[in-house]
């Protein structure tokens, strides 16, 4: 409990110096980090809690405690799983506490009313998604988002959010059928190959 | 019999959408087996969708830029640890002020007539503080455990603070 008893100003100069020694990686190799995965992991966040503003907080604090996170990762794939596993767990975070504050906020709408250049009908099959996606629980967002998106594969978004690889099989496959309802893509008469 | 949740062809029709040959630049065997297969015809369906939202959402991103996320990075993490380390002086301030509480206490109890007649009265009304001990061993140990428990209580007040 008690750290140090007699902490000289020496000592607390060192401390403070130090502060940045005890991340995970150096400013280079962060920064190199940093730009190969941060769109990626805002639109990540974007998808899943239907708020921008809330997504580049979130990436913000998702990259501090990554580089806080006292884990030595042994590939770039496994640092990248880590880095998906901390921004979900501050998503669920944000929305238990949004839940908590204000129970009517719908996730999906920030995104819809951001004005887009992309050509009407682009923008028009992104709006369908979007309201698709958020009748969806975060769950079911996130692993399709994952998986689709992120090209994650069952092994990998099983990690990151936190389930057994052989119960997110039958989960995914029902995220994706809702999806695909909700959109009206769903087909005629089709059924299971085996 | 569980109905079934993956297909051997999911992963090549992924692929077929991923790399926008779907669904003109495939076999027409892949394409017969995905108009008769739930799972695939999903997967052709909804990652289309879903890799074009992407790309657009990626293009629009605003994020900050690295130098200055790893700037903050590094003022937080001060910040934090200039925290973490002026929590044990708060810990040496409480047990200063503790000892310095005693040592007035001892000060006033040796030097003050007034106390020194009240303590005698008192102790003459007790009984020996051996047999104190012997007799109320719980109730001594109780009052030991307050003065060790109560500078500890202070101190996670404080550190919650």
């Amino acid at each position: 409990m008690f750290r140090e008893t007699t902490f000289t100003d020496i000592g607390r100069d060192r401390a403070l110096d130090d502060a940045s020694a005890g991340f995970v990686m150096d400013e280079d190799a962060f920064r190199a980090f940093y730009d190969r995965t941060a769109r990626g992991l805002w639109a990540y966040l974007s998808r899943v809690t239907g708020d921008r503003q809330l997504a580049q907080d979130l990436l913000q604090e998702t990259f501090y405690r990554f580089l806080r996170a006292a884990a030595t990762h042994t590939s770039e794939t496994h640092r990248r799983n880590s880095l998906y596993r901390i921004a979900t767990n501050l998503a669920r975070d944000a929305r238990r506490r949004s839940l908590t504050h204000a129970p009517s906020s719908v996730a999906g709408d920030d995104i819809e009313r951001v004005p887009s250049r992309q050509p009407e009908g682009a923008a028009e099959g992104r709006a369908d998604l979007t309201r698709a996606m958020s009748h969806l629980k975060p769950r079911e967002r996130a692993m399709l988002w994952l998986a689709y998106a992120e090209g994650a594969s069952h092994q990998e978004i099983a990690d990151v959010l936190g389930l057994r690889a052989t119960s997110l099989k039958p989960m995914l496959f029902r995220a994706r059928r809702r999806l695909a309802d909700l959109l009206g893509r769903a087909p005629e008469g089709g059924k299971p190959c085996r | 019999m569980g109905q079934a949740v993956e297909c051997q062809f999911e992963s090549e029709v992924l692929s077929a959408v991923l790399q926008s040959r779907w669904p003109e630049r495939v076999e027409a065997g892949l394409r017969a087996h995905v108009e008769q297969c739930a799972i695939c015809s999903d997967v052709a369906a909804i990652a289309g969708a879903i890799d074009d939202a992407r790309e657009e959402m990626r293009a629009e991103a605003r994020v900050p830029d690295s130098g200055h996320v790893w700037w903050l990075a590094q003022m937080r993490a001060r910040r934090e640890a200039a925290a973490a380390a002026g929590r044990p002086i708060t810990a040496a301030q409480v047990i200063a002020f503790g000892c310095a509480m005693a040592l007035l206490g001892a000060c006033f109890g040796a030097t003050s007539a007034w106390f020194q007649s009240a303590f005698g009265r008192i102790q003459s009304l007790l009984p020996s503080t051996a047999a104190l001990i012997a007799g109320h061993g719980v109730l001594v140990l109780a009052a030991a455990a307050m003065v060790i428990l109560v500078p500890a209580a202070v101190y996670l007040a404080a550190l919650r603070d």
